[in-house]
């Protein structure tokens, strides 16, 4: 006989507000119903109340975790409507900015999978490298979260000597490779909680045309850095992280080797920083009618925006965003199918789902 | 840009595509936006959401259709006339692209647009049941229930 057993919106086994609703057999979920928009605050509509300044400064609400990654894409989009390019230094700006969000967001991610599979000293021990990251991130941009470093035609804030921050990087590196990932890697606790849970096959992922590592814990390799690179990532040489297992493990190994790459990216755009402007932006701008879209592959995959403008207007005429987590949810429904329900919380957590994005 | 050009061809469209502004677009002309969602299937493009607008007047509205095929992004633009709930209605895609699902139930209640061919769960992003009041310039005439009556039926 099956029961349902209703999880959420507000529950100690989630982070964020949703609500998954899990038709059990005995222990086993045969599936589930997912509930969205406990969040929701129609920042959609409030951005075609606000003018070019303003509307920067409220899609950064859109996430506390990519808040930078939410204004790049945004800021790209009104470029392509104003005709502005942010010049070559703000374009390394911009690399060095995502890289340090995807690390901000990765380690999060990490603690919060350790604290699932009841593993919180590991838990302890990521929030610690958490901090370190935001303290380069306040070193660069004054802030914490919400960076405000975006603007249509560059960066507010110049990184004054980009080489000083490669020992902070150095070290970052240095403490993933010594503590995070050997563990998350090898452990006995972090294989049995995660080795063949929560499977999203290579044929679903595509059917549910999932983004970023989801994807590639599951055998896709795609990234936006390589295949339809924005600001300075055509001259940035990584590597693409790909799993194939399509399991908890293969999530979390995919983001510890992407801890890697965004090292690896950091030291290469901090090196290579060009000098010159950080901004092409006069005193007024002037966006022609139409559409543009911009996307950005943010720490949970792919971002995008359509920004819709009518020339001499000051506020856009439409922002539609397309969140990763939107795209990601629903599979969590075929990842939980099969699974005995204590293993829940960890599946639906190794998408790293983010509902402030998701609700908007 | 041999893929780009087997779609067109494969949908019978005459127009060749346009780069404008970070997309590749396509006027559809007569294909239906379900033979636009099997050719695009059979291209291996990602699909990768539908970005609703509401026109002035009476207008109706207009859908941009968005896949990835190899990096690039394509954009589809399907015309919907009419703004009534008897003519607001474009197929569905979702038995053929299973990934439109959350997307056609987003714009079915921010824009009151019927998606035919499927049957929609409870509401995702506004409390109620009332479709078509977070981004149409003109709401829906009855109004919603409240938001906290709302969450708490949804949370029941």
């Amino acid at each position: 006989m099956s029961y349902k057993i209703p999880m959420g919106p507000y529950h100690p086994g989630l982070e964020e507000p949703y609500k998954l609703d899990m038709i059990c057999e005995g222990e086993t979920v045969v599936d589930a119903e997912l509930n969205i928009g406990f969040n929701f605050r129609g920042i959609e509509h409030l951005a075609e109340t606000r003018n070019y300044v303003q509307v920067i400064a409220l899609m950064e609400r859109v996430c506390g975790i990519c808040s930078f990654i939410h204004t790049l894409t945004l800021c790209q989009a009104m470029e392509k409507l104003t005709g502005l390019e942010a010049p070559p230094r703000a374009q390394y700006i911009r690399v060095v900015m995502a890289e340090l969000e995807r690390l901000h967001s990765h380690v999060l991610w990490a603690g919060i999978a350790a604290k699932l599979m009841g593993f919180k000293t590991m838990f302890m021990t990521c929030f610690a490298l958490r901090e370190k990251v935001m303290d380069v991130l306040q070193a660069i941009s004054g802030n914490r979260v919400n960076y405000s470093m975006n603007h249509v035609g560059g960066v507010n804030r110049d990184i004054e000597d980009p080489i000083a921050l490669v020992p902070m990087i150095d070290e970052l590196e240095r403490e993933m490779m010594r503590t995070v990932i050997p563990i998350f890697t090898t452990s006995s606790t972090a294989r049995s909680r995660c080795a063949g849970i929560g499977v999203l096959t290579r044929e679903k992922a595509i059917s549910c045309a999932v983004v970023g590592p989801t994807a590639r814990a599951s055998g896709i390799a795609q990234d936006l850095r390589r295949d339809a690179p924005y600001a300075a990532y055509a001259e940035m040489k990584f590597e693409v992280p790909v799993e194939q297992a399509g399991d908890v493990r293969a999530r979390l190994f995919v983001r510890a080797l992407e801890i890697i790459e965004s090292c690896n990216i950091l030291r290469q755009a901090l090196a290579k920083m060009a000098p010159g402007e950080i901004s092409s932006a006069g005193e007024k701008l002037v966006f022609a009618t139409g559409t543009a879209t911009s996307r950005v592959e943010a720490p949970r995959g792919e971002v995008m925006y359509s920004v819709t403008w009518k020339e001499n207007s000051r506020n856009p005429a439409r922002v539609h965003v397309r969140t990763p987590t939107f795209a990601n949810m629903p599979a969590v429904r075929w990842m939980v199918r099969g699974a005995r329900l204590a293993d829940t919380p960890l599946i639906q957590a190794s998408i790293d789902p983010c509902y402030s994005c998701t609700d908007r | 840009m041999i893929a780009l050009e087997n779609l067109r061809e494969k949908l019978g469209v005459a127009e060749p595509w346009v780069e404008s502004r970070g997309t590749h677009w396509l006027n559809p002309g007569a294909a239906t936006v379900r033979e636009l969602a099997q050719a695009m299937n059979a291209a291996g493009a990602r699909f990768v959401t539908i970005t609703a607008y509401e026109l002035p007047g009476d207008e109706g509205f207009r859908l941009e259709y968005h896949w990835d095929l190899q990096g690039l992004l394509l954009g589809v633009p399907f015309q919907i006339a009419g703004k009534s709930p008897e003519s607001a209605k474009i197929d569905s895609i979702y038995d053929l692209s299973e990934a439109a699902d959350w997307i056609e139930r987003e714009v079915h209640e921010g824009f009151a647009i019927d998606f035919t061919g499927r049957e929609y769960e409870p509401l995702m992003l506004r409390p109620g049941d009332k479709p078509g009041v977070n981004l149409r310039v003109a709401p829906a005439p009855d109004e919603p229930a409240s938001g906290l009556q709302g969450q708490k039926e949804v949370a029941k």
